[in-house]
């Protein structure tokens, strides 16, 4: 029997851990942000408008050293070049049930961890909704204002006396990314997890974070054009 | 609000917007299916998890045993829950409780 497409509110419910793993690098943010000398309104904004957590923290350090707007802009576009990779990909593993008709608005909610929930779960045989697409999305970007607001509002030091929960919520997102990498584990995946892998260790020693995630998945990507 | 900030907010947000969705809207994996823009896509994801991970894990390894203690028994308990249950959140929830019981055991 074909699976029924999951709803809003599988969605939602599988962006649980998705939103504990976001509310503490926003809330991280919305202490960062209103330290830099910006208001909780500003901090907000940034989150609402670029919604991407490395280029919002890049973001404050262009803007408070003095860097052009058009300098600060780009680098942050450069960051998140990456993302034109999602949407493909996405798209290819929801086969004839790929739909777009709303994907204007819900496919703005594909960051790297919304990406990977939702194409792990297509791998475990789910099929692809628009509807669960939201409903990911939702989950996954209300955590990340709300954690912006609450850490803006806040300000700094709120976690400062429970290092054990803070370890706990910042050890979130790898966890999240292991588990999806169990996920889609298969033999003939091996290769590209492994070069991508590689590729991102010494990436990330040679040039930094940013481009050792550009150069891993682009090198894992290339080494799915070999045919075995 | 600070215009400086607006501008580049805005420009990073529209960037942001047309890189996630309009390659979505173009279906440009419909394109050459079983050439190499397939093959290439379809190992974009499993390389894109595996970076991301490799990327997210990287700051949290050294040689400060009470620092890496917690990353090892987290790692561990997403393993042996994954194992167990096949559950992303489950394997999730539980390496993130088993990292925090561990800085907290270790005072």
């Amino acid at each position: 029997m074909t699976p029924s497409r999951p709803s809003f509110l599988a969605g939602l419910a599988a962006s649980l851990p998705i939103a504990m793993g976001y509310l503490p690098i926003a809330f991280s943010f919305g202490v960062a942000a209103t330290r830099a000398g910006f208001s909780a309104t500003e901090a907000f904004a940034l989150s609402l408008i670029i919604y991407a957590g490395a280029s919002q923290f890049l973001a404050l350090a262009l803007l408070t050293s003095g860097a052009p707007v058009l300098v600060a802009a780009f680098t942050l576009i450069a960051m998140n070049l990456r993302h034109v990779l999602y949407g493909p990909a996405l798209m290819r593993a929801a086969g004839k049930d790929g739909s777009t008709r709303l994907a204007w608005a819900w496919a703005f909610g594909l960051t790297d961890e919304v990406f990977g929930q939702a194409l792990g779960a297509m791998a475990r045989g789910q099929r692809f909704s628009e509807s669960y697409m939201f409903g990911l999305g939702c989950g996954a970007y209300g955590s990340w204002l709300a954690g912006t607001a609450v850490g803006a509002v806040a300000g700094g030091g709120a976690l400062q006396g429970w290092p054990a929960v803070s370890a706990g919520l910042g050890f979130m997102l790898p966890a999240l990314f292991l588990a999806l990498l169990l996920s889609i584990l298969s033999r003939r995946q091996v290769p590209v997890i492994a070069v991508a892998g590689a590729v991102t260790v010494a990436g990330t020693l040679a040039l930094g974070t940013t481009g050792g995630i550009l150069l891993g998945m682009l090198a894992g990507a290339v080494t799915g054009l070999v045919r075995r | 609000m600070n215009v400086e900030l607006l501008a580049v907010a805005l420009l990073a947000g529209a960037a942001n917007w047309a890189f996630r969705v309009l390659p979505t809207l173009a279906r440009t994996d419909r394109l050459a299916p079983g050439g190499w823009l397939e093959r290439f896509l379809s190992a974009t994801g499993p390389a894109a998890i595996a970076t991301l991970f490799v990327a997210a894990i990287l700051p949290e390894l050294t040689t400060d045993f009470a620092r890496l203690l917690p990353v090892v028994t987290g790692t561990l308990a997403v393993l042996a829950v994954w194992a167990a249950s096949r559950s992303v959140a489950g394997a999730t929830i539980a390496g993130a409780v088993l990292c925090g019981a561990t800085v907290w055991a270790l005072g």
